[in-house]
């Protein structure tokens, strides 16, 4: 059958090709994924309980507690 | 006459055993109650009491540090030879977990005690003038490791956008939720940089793109990626690991 070979040939092509696109396509190790906030810090510095979501909660508090002082700030150093 | 003479000697011989032995039982109970506290399950540093001397012990640190630093003290620069090859990735999150940042629409936010508070886009800053440093970089983990880091002189940029270079601290936000903040004597140290470049090339994101702080006269952790925001201010604004008990300064 000479149809068959070149059938074959761009069905093995195929396979590959979407085994390439599907190895590409792992968001594993490429930056972006979403950050899993309830899951232990990576990192050595950790203390004991940390959370990677425990950096936002921290930053919107600190957000809150500087905010007067910005403002306040903000407005002496445009008269400057 | 003889017996006083071998009493007096004995004791200008054991002087010093003694007080060898009295440093070393000074040594031991310190040691124990070390272990003590160690053994009772690290109860007395969660102690509010005791968190508070620790606190007072380090902002005084902070105090020490701050007046020993040399602003005209160079850190140690290195020849391309000496590059940590691959250069670490170090954050709370996973390099797969590092949010992208659009260089297009990216705005340098100003805040605080500065005149001219206009947002910075990236073309403007890479159009600043820029300088290079090879140095390294000491994580408070206990690794280190050389790069070389590209930008814009921080005290350059400062006086720019017309920073009060009175006021006593520079706070910054990241787009990772990061926030740390450091003395103006380091602000204005020209090895300080905002770094928009690593190895020549546009800062990767692993780095901190579009923009890091670079500091070498300081620990990792004070060295900001993903800048998006700083401000001027005479209010201590902290950072993420100062408040959880890591010393402020934290000079390198």
């Amino acid at each position: 059958m000479p149809g068959i070979r070149p059938l074959r040939s761009l069905v093995v092509t195929a396979v590959f090709a979407s085994a390439f696109c599907a190895h590409g396509a792992d968001s594993s190790s490429t930056p972006g994924k979403a950050m899993k906030m309830d899951e232990p810090m990576p990192i050595k510095m950790k203390k004991q309980g940390m959370r990677k979501g425990d950096v936002k909660k921290a930053a919107d508090n600190k957000e809150r507690e500087m905010k007067a002082t910005m403002d306040k700030e903000s407005a002496e150093g445009a008269k400057k | 006459m003889k017996i006083r003479g071998m009493a007096s000697s004995l004791a200008e011989h054991s002087a010093p055993l003694i007080a060898k032995i009295e440093r070393r039982l000074f040594l031991k109970q310190g040691l124990s109650l070390g272990a003590i506290a160690l053994l009772s399950g690290c109860e007395l540093t969660e102690d509010d009491a005791v968190q508070k001397v620790l606190t007072s012990m380090s902002r005084w640190n902070d105090g020490a540090q701050a007046w020993l630093f040399n602003p005209n003290k160079l850190a140690p620069e290195y020849p391309e030879s000496a590059i940590t090859k691959p250069f670490p990735f170090n954050a709370y999150y996973g390099e797969d977990e590092i949010r992208p940042v659009d260089g297009n629409s990216y705005n340098l936010e100003l805040a605080g005690l500065i005149r001219d508070k206009k947002p910075w886009g990236l073309p403007e800053l890479y159009a600043m003038p820029q300088t290079s440093q090879i140095t390294r970089h000491i994580c408070v983990e206990g690794w280190s490791a050389i790069g070389k880091w590209s930008g814009v002189r921080f005290s350059t940029f400062l006086e720019r956008i017309g920073a009060d270079t009175t006021a006593k601290y520079i706070g910054f936000k990241c787009g990772d939720d990061y926030y740390s903040s450091i003395d103006m004597a380091t602000a204005l140290h020209p090895q300080t940089l905002l770094t928009l470049r690593f190895a020549d090339q546009i800062l990767p994101p692993r780095y901190g793109f579009p923009m890091k702080l670079r500091i070498p006269t300081k620990l990792g952790f004070k060295n900001p990626k993903h800048v998006m925001a700083m401000y001027v201010t005479n209010t201590n604004p902290g950072g993420y690991w100062e408040d959880k008990g890591y010393n402020w300064f934290s000079g390198s």
